[in-house]
């Protein structure tokens, strides 16, 4: 029994502190402002206070903390991407992850599953080949393993998949892991909160005032603020905001949806995607199977639900863990995914002077929260790109320097 | 499933159509500057709002346009392209 | 041990066993016995076991709470199925039935000692701690072995359920006394309509709170016949509807499968949760909802228990008394939270029995013996203004059950899942439905209606506004439902206690306290206090807990319900198999005409997109590689024969054909002379490239273009897209499934071609890349000279229906010359040694021409092509990598080696000064160089010939391969032209 828990027996009173404090009012000025009460921007704030003694910062959230998709995604954590650019900067997120817990004093449950993404066709070895020459590089633990080992790793998988997509082999990157995604964003906004950062809930951003192409305040539903500074960190909500300052983007916004089981005993260790059949499934801590499949076909802004989801989901995953037709489906929902065109973020400054965005998250986003908080925070600070995200620059498409993460889209002949 | 109406073929499942995205006008590539032509190429309107996108109803290949509130998902109307 | 069917009662109005048919069953190793009819927690119970499963957390005991499948006390597991609920699982002779999540069985769980540690173990406790980086993973490994319910059989195949669609214009949600009459009014009007209801039998809440009222029984048997009889009425018992999703597509489940339905117009008459009245203690077995102890009387015949105490707060609760009484339970106290209960028959009917009826009086704690499995005793205790109990007013009063009807919950799910916006009523203490969206209704309880000709009317009135929304008869009189005249809800159903262990969610072990100290902790908003707590999460997802937490949660913040809100409510209402979402699958593959004449000769097949085409073709004692070399080599020495068919093949004709091409492709084709071909690539806007593909002018106003195999559908349709937009004067036609196609190729193919056609094979009449429209072996063909594979060879189309002769008869011809048919792994060997690329492989997402080595096919002077002005921005910038042919010497490697420790595989990098300077895209063992051959990116500084590339291995080990000019083969292009055969 660890011995933090006994101060609980001890008393009659529950000794646990505030997380949030509440505040009545908003200031009429912060040096800084942060939109978007995610992981993300809470991690941006946590660092802008803890590493660079910023603390007069407003954090803005239209909803409740962690309620966009940090509370929606599918939790899972690697860093086995396809470009230098985005290897390095995974990796740095991969890092702080494993101290994360420790410095918050908050148990996200940060657990090392081992990750598959599975390959189903020699396109598909080829790019799994491809990521693994590019992670090895950088140190990456992270290798192309073939059938005897995938089937080891997870005997009940039908290696044939009905008969249908035949596996090869697969990406197989052991620091793969999962987190409790909600914890995320209340450790973040506490060791903000601890240390003078204003989280501001239900307060929704209206306007965001500039003078000469550089921002002035913001206006909200609570009342306006001066500022010199705004981060903007609302991924799917980000066309919305960024309509209020005429900035265009590639950004779309498409749902994503995903479904949880039943809790159930535990069977499944590792993490494991495939690219083929377009599902993936991991066991949370709980015993519940989370699964998720690729992003819905079309724009919306919604967070809705479909049924046929969760049955092309459930038609693909049988073939490859038969045993899952006797598992019962709980809860389905979605997130909204705020895409680019070359599967990697948008980060850094705009071409508003005291702007910073922090947007472009698609499916990759959840793992990123505290490299993202790591990078924005000192790019706010220090008005300067960091280096980690030189790639991911607003002004890279006008550049038709687009990164390669999704270079390898490949096509069959 | 939801229902979409192809202009031809009239209402039919959404799995039935492929989705393109919003319509743009291509500014004249001749007149435009390298920023405003990668502006066209890879930017989007991205909030929420009416837009007019093509769509095609995949079994019969009938393209078309459809007026739909990418809030709400309403598609207000469906109809050949050039006949409003 | 309690003997069989201690507390099964003699027959009972409208039971719904059949006694004739007796099933025996095993529990935890025991031997048990009921009736078809019966649910396994009522035969359990009419057995006297009442422990029934132990709880997630701390493992207490649990019996039934609700048996209306809104807990999960009762998680069963056979050898043949997990996580059953017992509460509504029908019985089935031969059952071998375990608590789930128990270590050592339901009754000594060795695990309830974690009910000794709950003091440790506050809201959140594992955010708290085990998180040190050391002992984390052994922690987990603790935690995920306590998590977790069922025991997941892996070994078991999987289970194919069909799937139905079906169509009605109303669909009735809930077969309850309000749904079967919006259903009768509804098909009055002319509507079709379908009721759904989870229950084995409809009725609702009519057929089993009865409280001995016969008239009420028979007037739900009239109302029952009378759907029955009406013809355009369906009703679908044990059918769950588990979803709604847009344009009233309603999800149905049913044992055997899913129905998907789609309706047009919904009646929402789902009913309400009753909840759980919150003190401490109130989980232990015998303490149940009034509607549990009424469902197991009037359904089960099983007398819920001998003595009872009761804790009301409406008139269903006296009418739940007056069930128990004439069970034969003996009503020891009814405590009614009420300070001025409103008069009402049952109530005064309970008096007059003798029953004593204390108002403004709540159950303060409960008392188990027997370890925690069996109620001993209740403290009641009189209720002060604030809702805290008075405990030392209070008084003991023994008894072995507790019939709990303090109030309800909307089980307004499909409601939330369509977009009504509820409002709240203080009338009755629920929300209700304040903005319905348009085709969906509401009836019944859900609609805040509890009064038994209200619900009647209210049902009326909700058929036939549905009715009218299909287009049906507008009704001339809607009737007008009266106002609730009593209130069904306490507001405050809860009773604090020092000592805790008063449980509002079941299913998480969650206890009054625990919200307040989350709220403490700062997670005081509806959603957070959820995610939180938990409370919700688990797999009764807050039927019977959600509406308690609210008020906590308001009272807390001292808010109304409407303003602390409600969490959303997701599909699905109740857990569905995976089986029924995933059906019986559909994996639909495309086959060519030739496949069965491929098998024949061996084929091994492998995926193409959907297509299945020939790997290779399998020889008795040689390896894969081998034989795709000496089907390569055999094309390269005699003649060889590949299927080709899986390309797309499009027609574009008209005026402005020409010009259509050449705003798609990159290259010019207006200068295309009649009778010739052309390599074709096409980009996106982006200028990148994404397809290719061979043009061929038939005519002036005629070409016919191919494109890759998987790029087939898309081009079509963008090619269509575009020309819908441009209204070019020209059509485009789509064959690619109507025409069959091979490749003959080799210094023997025009011979072979020959025998088959009496068209001028001449080099002069028809010239290397010319098209020429022919007869072979007596089918019309459209025959191309294309150099892909390097040889001299001739692609031929035919209409699909002809394919299998066209290969036959070539197979037949090229006998003599020694033909073999090659698949598609020897063809890109050959298109390798030629220094062709296969877009995908030697291109990726970001590739422009320039890089891939097309810059001479890109011509950027056209007027317009798609690509164009991006291009001409790119140019301006550096490039940013180059493909380039390597050759790599290996020692040693011959054709004998399939392959080699030193032989690099594609993907693998260029590592120039410990910098990522290339990859490799394709590469392989030539046998007609008898060397290794690939092309490969790398930096522009490392493309010029004979430059060296140092390769990085998997092991890590380097080898050296250095830059070659492209082709490696045949540079001169001898063996496709006029000279040679």
């Amino acid at each position: 029994m660890p011995w933090r828990l006994l101060k609980f027996a001890m008393s009659d009173r529950h000794p646990e502190p505030r997380m949030f404090t509440p505040h009545a009012q908003l200031k009429s000025s912060y040096d800084v402002v942060i939109i978007g009460a995610g992981g993300h921007g809470l991690a941006s704030a946590y660092y802008l206070a803890r590493d660079h003694g910023i603390t007069n910062v407003a954090v803005i959230e239209q909803g409740y903390i962690g309620g966009g998709n940090t509370g929606r995604n599918t939790t899972i954590i690697r860093s086995n991407y396809l470009t230098p650019e985005g290897v390095k900067f995974y990796d740095e997120s991969v890092r702080l992850w494993q101290d994360l817990s420790t410095d918050f004093d908050l148990n996200l449950f940060y657990s090392t599953r081992g990750h598959f993404t599975l390959a189903h066709t020699d396109a598909s070895m080829r790019t799994m080949r491809w990521r693994a020459e590019v992670n090895k590089h950088y140190g990456i633990d992270s290798e192309l393993v073939y059938p005897d080992f995938i089937q080891k790793a997870v005997p009940s998988m039908d290696m044939s998949c009905a008969g249908h997509a035949p596996i090869l082999g697969a990406l197989y990157h052991a620091p793969g892991a999962i987190a409790r995604h909600d914890a995320v964003a209340w450790g973040y906004g506490r060791g903000a909160d601890m240390r003078g950062v204003e989280i501001h809930q239900q307060t929704r951003v209206l306007d965001i005032l500039t003078q000469g192409g550089r921002v002035t305040g913001v206006k909200t539903s609570r009342g306006d603020i001066a500022c010199g500074k705004v981060l903007c960190a609302v991924a799917g909500s980000t066309p919305r905001i960024l309509k209020m300052l005429g900035l265009r983007t590639p950004i779309y916004i498409h749902p994503l949806q995903a479904m949880v089981s039943e809790p159930m005993k535990q069977w499944l260790d590792p993490i494991l995607v495939s690219g083929s059949l377009h599902v993936y499934i991991s066991q949370t801590a709980r015993g519940e199977l989370v699964m998720g499949a690729s992003l819905d076909p079309y724009e919306l802004h919604s967070t809705r639900s479909t049924l046929d989801f969760t049955e092309s989901l459930s038609a693909h995953m049988v073939e490859m863990l038969p045993q899952l037709s006797q598992v019962k489906v709980v809860r389905q929902w979605a997130g909204m995914a705020d895409m680019t065109p070359d599967f990697a973020p948008i980060m850094g400054k705009t071409p508003v002077k005291g702007f910073y965005l922090d947007a472009g998250w698609g499916t990759w986003g959840f793992k990123a929260t505290p490299v993202s908080g790591k990078t924005m925070s000192y790019t706010v600070a220090n008005d300067r790109t960091h280096p980690l995200i030189e790639g991911f620059a607003f002004d890279r498409f006008e550049r038709y320097a687009l990164t390669g993460e999704k270079g390898a889209a490949s096509v069959g002949h | 499933m939801k229902i979409m109406t192809c202009p031809i073929n009239g209402p039919r499942l959404i799995s039935e159509f492929t989705y393109w995205g919003e319509c743009q006008t291509m500014p004249e590539p001749a007149d435009c500057t390298d920023a405003q032509w990668a502006d066209y190429v890879f930017n989007k309107s991205g909030a929420p709002g009416i837009k007019h996108e093509w769509w095609c109803h995949t079994p019969s290949n009938t393209w078309f346009i459809a007026v739909r509130d990418t809030m709400s998902d309403v598609i207000e109307k469906t109809f050949l392209y050039g006949q409003q | 041990m309690a003997s069989n069917n201690s507390m099964r009662l003699p027959l009972q109005p409208g039971e719904w066993l059949d006694r004739g048919t007796v099933l025996p069953f095993r529990f935890e190793g025991r031997s048990y016995s009921g009736f078809a009819g019966d649910s396994i927690s009522a035969a359990l119970w009419a057995a006297g076991q009442h422990t029934l499963g132990r709880s997630f957390k701390y493992h207490r005991p649990r019996g039934i709470l609700t048996l209306a499948n809104h807990d999960i006390n009762v998680m069963l597991q056979t050898p043949q199925a997990m996580n059953i609920r017992g509460d509504v699982q029908a019985l089935c002779a031969g059952m071998e039935l375990v608590a789930v999540n128990t270590a050592g069985g339901v009754e000594n769980d060795r695990n309830r000692y974690m009910g000794l540690l709950a003091r440790f173990l506050p809201v959140g406790f594992y955010y708290k701690a085990f998180h040190t980086k050391a002992l984390f993973p052994l922690w987990e490994r603790v935690i995920r072995n306590f998590s977790g319910l069922g025991q997941l059989d892996l070994a078991k195949p999987a289970l194919h359920t069909p799937k139905r669609y079906d169509f009605c214009d109303v669909l009735v949600i809930g077969a309850g006394v309000s749904g079967l009459q919006a259903a009768l009014h509804a098909a009055r009007a002319g509507a079709q309509v379908v009721v759904v209801d989870e229950n084995a039998r409809s009725g609702g809440s009519a057929s089993y709170q009865l409280g001995g009222n016969a008239a009420a029984l028979e007037a739900l048997r009239e109302l029952q016949n009378a759907v029955a009889a009406e013809p355009l009425i369906r009703v679908l018992t044990d059918t769950t509807a588990v979803g709604y999703y847009a344009d009233h597509w309603v999800a149905l489940i049913d044992a055997q499968c899913m129905t998907k339905l789609r309706a047009k117009a919904v009646v929402v008459a789902s009913g309400s949760f009753e909840l759980p009245a919150v003190f401490r203690h109130n989980d232990i077995p015998g303490i149940m909802t009034g509607g549990a102890a009424q469902r197991l009387i009037n359904r089960y015949a099983v007398r819920p228990m001998h003595t009872a105490v009761a804790l009301v707060a409406n008139s269903e609760g006296f009418t739940a008394v007056l069930d128990a009484l004439r069970a034969g339970v003996k009503v020891a106290a009814v405590a009614d939270m009420r300070m001025q209960a409103p008069a009402c028959a049952a109530r005064d009917e309970v008096r007059a029995a003798g029953v004593r009826v204390l108002d403004g009086w709540a159950i303060y704690e409960a008392h188990a013996g027997d370890s925690g499995r069996r109620l001993t005793g209740v403290t009641i205790a009189p209720l002060l203004a604030n809702g805290d109990a008075n405990a030392r007013a209070g008084e003991q009063v023994a008894c072995d059950g507790v019939i709990m009807s303090v109030g309800y919950a909307p089980a307004a799910n499909l409601l939330y899942q369509a977009g009504t916006s509820m409002g709240w009523s203080d009338t009755v203490q629920q929300f209700v439905p304040a903005t319905l969206p348009a085709g969906i209704f509401a009836c019944g309880r859900v609609n805040g209606v509890y009064d038994s000709a209200a619900k009647a009317l209210d049902g009326q009135r909700a058929g036939m506004l549905a009715a009218a929304h299909c287009g049906f008869a507008s009704p001339q009189l809607v009737p007008h439902v009266p106002e609730a005249l009593r209130c069904p809800s306490h507001p405050w159903p809860i009773v604090a206690h020092p000592q805790g262990k008063n449980f509002v969610d079941f299913d998480e072990d969650l206890q009054l306290k625990d919200f307040y100290n989350a709220a403490q902790e700062g997670y005081d908003n509806i959603e957070l206090m959820k995610r939180y707590t938990t409370n919700g999460m688990g797999p009764s997802q807050g039927k019977h807990s959600n509406m308690t937490a609210l008020r906590v949660l308001a009272r807390i913040l001292g808010k109304t319900p409407i303003e602390v809100g409600t969490t959303t409510a997701r599909p699905f209402y109740h857990p569905v198999p995976i089986s029924h979402l995933a059906g019986r699958g559909f994996t639909p593959e495309r086959h060519t005409p030739m496949r069965a004449l491929h098998a024949q000769a061996g084929a091994v097949w492998m995926a193409a997109g959907m297509w299945q085409r020939p790997e290779y073709y399998a020889v008795a004692g040689r390896s894969r590689m081998q034989c795709i070399r000496e089907e390569a080599m055999n094309v390269r020495e005699k003649v060889g024969l590949i299927d080709v068919g899986t390309l797309g093949k499009l027609e574009v004709i008209g005026p402005q054909a020409a010009e259509f091409l050449e705003r798609v492709y990159i290259s010019r084709y207006a200068n295309l002379a009649v009778g010739m071909t052309r390599y074709a690539v096409m980009c996106d806007e982006s200028g990148v490239v994404i397809d290719d593909g061979v043009v061929a002018r038939l005519a002036d106003q005629h070409f016919y273009f191919t494109t890759t195999t998987s790029g087939a559908a898309t081009v079509y349709r963008e090619l269509s897209r575009l020309n819908t937009m441009w209204r070019m004067d020209c059509g485009i036609v789509n064959h690619t499934g109507a025409f069959a196609g091979v490749n003959v190729a080799g210094p023997q193919a025009r011979k072979v071609l020959a025998t088959l056609t009496s068209a001028d094979l001449d080099g002069a009449a028809f010239p290397y890349l010319g098209v020429r429209e022919i007869d072979v072996a007596g089918i019309p063909a459209r025959a191309m000279r294309v150099g892909f594979v390097g040889e001299w060879g001739y692609e031929i189309h035919v209409p699909a229906e002809h394919g299998a002769a066209l290969w036959q008869a070539l197979m037949q011809a090229g006998a003599a010359f020694g033909i073999r048919p090659f698949g598609v792994e020897a063809q890109r060997l050959l298109r390798l040694e030629k220094g062709h690329i296969i877009i995908g492989q030697d291109t990726d997402g970001l590739t422009v021409p320039r890089e891939a080595a097309l810059g001479w096919a890109t011509k950027l002077d056209k007027p317009f092509f798609i690509g164009q002005r991006s291009l001409q921005a790119i140019a301006k910038r550096p490039q940013k990598q180059t493909l380039v042919g390597f050759t790599l010497d290996i020692p040693g490697m011959d054709t004998s080696q399939d392959s080699h420790p030193n032989m690099p595989s594609e993907s693998h990098l260029v590592i120039v000064d410990g910098e990522i300077s290339g990859r490799i895209t394709s590469v392989a063992f030539s046998p007609a160089l008898g060397q290794v051959i690939g092309m490969a990116f790398v930096t522009p500084g490392l493309s010029a010939v004979g430059t060296r590339l140092p390769f990085r291995l998997t092991s890590g080990k380097m080898v050296d391969a250095q830059v070659v000019a492209l082709p490696f083969y045949d540079a001169a292009g001898a063996c496709q032209k006029e000279a040679s055969a």
